[in-house]
């Protein structure tokens, strides 16, 4: 059994070169109808099917089992199998299998399919190494080879639009990933192990606390980074528009998720029921939770407002997991609530984006004003959707409700237990409650645009309602799956939703059984219903203020707040102007510090001596005495009345040439040996006669 | 085996590479087979011998006292010889069809050639004096590589490498004497050749001496401020820069003062003095330096210069941490960085072979003409950038171990170092790969209609790198462990 985690990762890789050969073949055809695209993409869908099978059986017999892989990457691989794994593992194969059905019709125009199957393949793979890993070394490694295999999927359209906003997704994916290392580097020198299972005694056993707390600050940074929390969120309303809707299902779906999972393992090995760290994390969901849903009620995108949506739902969850470290001990409502608002949205997401990626497919279009009435007359997609947004939106008997209700609960349990934080939590329960009817307010504003309303364009509404055949069975059939669930999971949480949170909630440490929550209580239905209240109120609102009359039509006004980009008004400048500027001031000092040395050593001791220029003609001597006989010539013309011949060569020039000459001969004859051998005999005879004085004296 | 043969893996290249101008080659392809032939049979000698190690210490000469050029082969030599004598067949081969572009093929070859001895015998030095030959010599020998366009650029680079060679080296030769003189045994010795009582004596004097030592090999190995000679010399021909400026030489320097602090002043004595805080501030600087200037240089081949700048203080740094550990981090460095580097070098160089474009912005959508060179460069970048999975992730990891367990507390600042340099790596090398996968989307083809992948004699020794990347990043135990044998002493 323990061979499955190997064959799970190992065989999407498989797959993806299999479908790159093919790929291979089919460009090297050329031509559109080569078999070879029919072979493509038939073994990018078996490879999906298949993994999602594996899946399943790894998922119903392998329950426990574990595998250690030595040596590999250095510190070697482990994975594991528990109640939260499985539900994850099998919450990604689903995914990847459902968008894998989808992507075929939906980029069957797009240049480069055979790329985009070979990463969608490889992410496969790294995502479930990650939510497989039993280890954070393991998740760190599958981790980023995820973020970098993503990234493609962003850059995909190769759009101007889509190669910026895949930039900031590397960056970020590279920023967070650095940061994270520096985390797990802490954490393994503070605790000495990384294996998830040894952490919790570990740290228990630690003195060292505030280093642990500045480990776990890194290591949220990096996981916060990919689950698009505040204030690291900025690549998720510009990665999904962008990205082809299959990809925004899995990214926005259960590529945050990874991400959530990494500061789950963090937060209830490490900080299990520790209270500072739970609220700081509390307070990071509720920013990113109400700044999310703020964004997505002003965006006019289709895409856009899922993604923000997204981003307000990971804010959600991560203040699910912050209630876990604030209630302590009896968290049981908190853990459930955050596991399944965790899978709730990763499903709602995949049918929702795979929705958007329908009106995309037959429009190439996301704005609402030229999308509008597109849904009207189809009520398969029309059903679809309502699903996913009413369970979104946390309706009574739809599973976003469940989940939400178990947070509100944890809220108000926190309410009761802590005296000390009630007013905070009490204030922070109302914006959970107007966050959840923005929500309602935002999903109702995408739905009465889409499937409601008319298209002002009268020829265009007629367009959008004689479309046939929109999308192939298969996209039909992979949007219909996926929706069909949500509401299954809602109507009977006692059968669905509740055996999820029973398998998973071990993964945080809460054991034994836990009493039944009685979703449809007058208590519990109340808070929904506050929720669905605001949100209707808000949607008025929205209609009130957000939409303008233009030649006699309602339209949806822009409001998305363009200058609120964090990443234009704070990281671009920093990172890209601030920082560089400083860095390069001190860089060229010390580059020229060297150069400078050697420079100034020349410029004074080593000075070179000036190259002799052209020498002037002659010397002082010849001057004078060239020009007193010039002169002297003169007086004798003028004294003898002598005419002037016409080409003369003055005395100072003929002594000057004269000069040079002997100046040369002497130097030829200084230089010959013969000179040589006479300056010889010179001091040979002056010594002679030396010696002749010395014998004579 | 006979310790001679040492000196004959020295000599066989010396030779053989000189008689290259002198025999009358009646075709290319006969110098090219001899020269290859020659090469790969002495990097075969290499690693028989590395796999019989002799014992015994080869005296060629003994001039008087302890002064003698005298070979054998210890544990980091066998890392180091291994390593160059694996890296340059391929380099040769890749530089045939490399140099069909350019001049003077002949003496260019006989240089190149000659350099493969020069740095074995650095590798298999037994004692500093024959170290300190053989370094001087390998200026020598490179400085007509470096000038071998004679474009006035390739000149000035030259004069400046020589200058800061030559400077460097007589920084060197200080300690040489000191060496020399207070040394109780010539040879080189894990842990020092020092005896302790030596040492305490003259400790500040000891500890200057070695810093300058230090700065003075520290000239090939770029450190800041002495680095800018390398950017320069990327004007040479790319197989030059790839295996002389981003292995042979450059490693040369970091191997140098591996010996210099491991094998002669002794690590314990060295540990904890202001000597090692200021050298690990300056190695810490050096890498942060160097990924800095690379992201702003705009010249592929300089860009890949200041990253070698860069990750050359990577090793250094391991070395600085003066631990065995350390050690380990810095040899794995040098080996990885070897192959990521070599591997992106001659990428670029292929680029340049193949369309003579040298800079970045010009790369736009290359990946699609050339798709095997781009992909094997996207390796090498995601190496360099440590990516889990691939080689550059093991030694950055034991480098960072390292630094943990040595409890110096400056290594601390040097983890954040190696993190931002990574994360600056990601950037100036992702920027490369991302231009020319994703050019923008009405990017017209035509213009780069003429671009294609180069043949096999270039291709080959990519794809052997890359493979290399990818199999020690997988499965580096048994090199992590061969390290740590050495480092120890055991090996």
């Amino acid at each position: 059994m323990e061979k499955l985690f190997l064959i799970l990762i190992l065989f999407p890789l498989a797959g993806a070169i299999a479908v790159m050969a093919a790929d291979q073949k089919a460009s090297a055809d050329a031509g559109q109808k080569s078999i070879w695209n029919n072979v493509r993409d038939i073994a990018a869908m078996l490879t999906g099917v298949a993994e999602f099978a594996l899946m399943c059986i790894l998922a119903f017999s392998g329950m426990g089992s574990e595998l250690y892989v030595p040596g590999v990457c250095g510190m070697g691989l482990r994975f594991c199998l528990d109640g939260f794994r499985m539900v994850y593992g099998l919450v990604a194969a689903f995914m990847w299998m459902m968008t894998l059905l989808f992507s075929r019709e939906y980029l069957s125009h797009e240049e480069h399919l055979g790329r985009y199957y070979f990463f969608q393949l490889v992410t496969l793979a790294a995502t479930l190494g990650v939510f497989l890993s039993s280890d954070l070394f393991t998740t760190f490694v599958f981790f980023e080879v995820m973020s970098f295999t993503s990234y493609v999927w962003v850059v995909q359209e190769e759009t101007k639009g889509a190669i910026k906003a895949a930039e900031t997704y590397l960056a970020v994916a590279v920023i967070g990933g650095m940061v994270l290392l520096m985390g797990l580097f802490l954490l393994y020198n503070t605790l000495g192990t990384l294996e998830m299972s040894k952490l919790l005694p570990a740290a228990s056993a630690c003195e060292e606390k505030g280093l642990l707390y500045i480990a776990g600050c890194c290591t949220l940074v990096g996981f916060g980074a990919k689950a698009g929390a505040f204030p690291l969120h900025i690549w998720l309303p510009k990665a999904h528009p962008v990205a082809p809707a299959p990809a925004s299902a899995l990214l926005s779906g259960i590529l945050t998720k990874a991400g959530i999972f990494g500061v789950l393992a963090v937060s209830c090995n490490i900080f299990l029921w520790d209270k500072s760290w739970g609220l700081l994390i509390f307070s990071i969901g509720l920013c990113t939770m109400f700044g999310g849903a703020l964004l997505a009620v002003c965006s006019i995108d289709l895409k856009r407002t899922l993604a923000c949506s997204s981003m307000s739902q990971i804010g959600f969850i991560l203040i699910g997991i912050g209630m876990q470290g604030i209630l302590g001990e009896e968290n049981a409502l908190a853990v459930r609530g955050t596991l399944l608002h965790m899978v709730n949205h990763s499903l709602i997401k995949l049918a929702l984006f795979m929705i958007a990626g329908v009106v995309v497919m037959n429009l190439h279009k996301l704005n609402l004003n030229e999308i509008r009435g597109f849904g009207r007359k189809k009520p398969f997609l029309n059903i679809c959707f309502l699903a996913g947004a009413l369970g979104i939106s946390g309706i009574p008997l739809m599973n976003g409700y469940v989940s939400k209700t178990l947070l509100h609960e944890s809220i108000v349990e926190g309410i009761e237990i802590s005296a000390a934080l009630s007013g905070f939590l009490k204030m922070s329960e109302w914006i959970f409650l107007i966050s959840g009817g923005m929500t309602l307010a935002y999903m109702t504003k995408l739905y009465i645009a889409v499937f409601i309303e008319e298209n002002p364009d009268k020829k265009e509404q007629a367009r959008f309602e004689q479309m046939k055949g929109y999308m192939s069975p298969l996209s039909a059939f992979a949007i219909g799956g996926s929706a069909v669930i949500l509401p299954l999971l809602g109507v009977v949480p006692g059968l669905l939703s509740d055996r999820i949170a029973d398998l998973g909630q071990s993964f945080m440490h809460l054991e034994g059984e836990v009493h039944g929550v009685s979703y449809f209580s007058l208590t519990n239905l109340k808070g929904g219903f506050i929720s669905i209240g605001i949100g209707i109120l808000l949607y008025v609102g929205i209609r009130k203020l957000m939409m303008t009359k233009k030649d006699g039509v309602l339209e949806y006004k822009n409001c998305w707040p363009k200058w609120l980009d964090v990443e234009e008004l704070l990281y671009r400048p920093l990172l890209l102007r601030i920082l560089p500027f400083l860095a390069r001031v001190v860089c060229r000092i010390l580059d020229s510090l060297t150069e400078g040395v050697i420079l100034f050593l020349r410029k004074t001791i080593y000075r070179e001596r000036n190259i002799p220029h052209e020498l002037a003609e002659g010397t002082e001597f010849t001057h004078v005495a060239g020009a007193a006989l010039d002169f002297l010539r003169r007086i004798k013309r003028k004294i003898l009345r002598q005419p002037e011949p016409e080409h003369e060569i003055s005395y100072e020039h003929k002594l000057a040439m004269q000069r040079e000459k002997i100046m040369e001969t002497n130097a030829i004859i200084q230089r010959s040996l013969s000179f040589g051998l006479l300056l010889f005999y010179v001091g040979l005879v002056f010594t002679l006669i030396y010696l002749l004085y010395l014998g004579q004296g | 085996m006979n310790a001679f043969y040492l000196f004959l893996a020295v000599l066989i290249p010396c030779v053989g590479g000189v008689l290259n101008p002198l025999i009358p080659w009646k075709k290319r392809s006969h110098m090219l087979i001899y020269l290859e032939t020659l090469v790969v049979v002495n990097s075969i000698l290499v690693w028989v011998l590395l796999l019989n190690r002799p014992e015994e210490i080869f005296t060629l000469v003994h001039f008087t006292g302890n002064l003698a050029i005298a070979f054998q082969l210890d544990g980091l030599g066998t890392v180091f010889a291994g390593l160059i004598s694996f890296l340059w067949p391929l380099a040769t081969l890749y530089s045939f069809e490399y140099m069909t572009k350019e001049k003077h093929e002949k003496t260019f070859f006989m240089f190149y050639t000659v350099t493969y001895g020069v740095t074995l015998g650095i590798s298999l030095a037994d004692n500093f004096l024959t170290m300190y030959c053989f370094y001087e010599l390998l200026t020598l020998v490179t400085l007509p590589l470096v000038m071998h366009t004679l474009t006035r650029e390739a000149i000035l680079a030259s004069r400046k490498y020589l200058y800061y060679s030559i400077g460097g080296a007589a920084f060197a030769f200080i300690g040489m004497i000191f060496l020399l003189t207070y040394g109780e045994s010539p040879d080189f010795i894990l842990g020092g050749v020092m005896s302790t009582a030596t040492l305490a004596e003259g400790k500040n004097t000891f500890l200057l001496i070695y810093v300058f030592s230090f700065f003075g090999f520290g000239v090939k190995a770029a450190i800041c401020p002495l680095n800018s000679w390398l950017p320069q010399a990327g004007v040479a021909p790319t197989p030059v820069t790839a295996l002389l400026h981003a292995v042979a030489v450059v490693k040369s320097g970091a191997f140098a003062i591996m010996r210099l602090t491991f094998y002669c002043f002794g690590v314990d004595f060295l540990r904890g003095t202001w000597a090692q805080y200021l050298l690990m501030g300056v190695v810490m600087f050096t890498i942060v330096y160097g990924c800095s200037m690379a992201v702003k240089e705009t010249h592929l081949k300089r860009r890949l210069a200041y990253s070698t700048i860069s990750n050359l203080s990577y090793i250094l740094f391991g070395v600085v941490l003066m631990t065995p550990l350390g050690l380990v981090g810095a040899l794995s460095h040098m080996i990885f960085h070897a192959f990521m580097k070599i591997c992106s070098f001659f990428c670029a160089g292929a680029i340049m072979h193949q369309t003579e474009r040298h800079y970045i912005h010009q790369l736009d959508g290359f990946a699609r003409k050339m798709p095997k060179v781009f992909a094997i460069f996207t390796v090498s970048a995601l190496a360099l950038m440590g990516v889990p999975g691939l080689c550059g992730f093991i030694s950055k990891w034991n480098l960072v171990s390292a630094a943990i367990e040595s409890q110096n507390p400056m290594a601390y600042f040097g983890i954040g170092a190696l993190l931002l340099s990574a994360l600056l790596t990601a950037i100036y090398m992702l920027t490369i790969v991302i231009r020319a996968y994703f050019p923008e989307k009405d990017f017209n083809y035509d213009t780069i209609a003429d671009v294609k992948d180069p043949n096999w004699m270039m291709l080959l020794p990519l794809t052997v790198f890359a493979v290399m990347i990818v199999v020690f990043g997988l499965c580096s135990m048994p090199v992590t462990e061969l390290l740590t044998a050495v480092a120890a002493g055991s090996f």
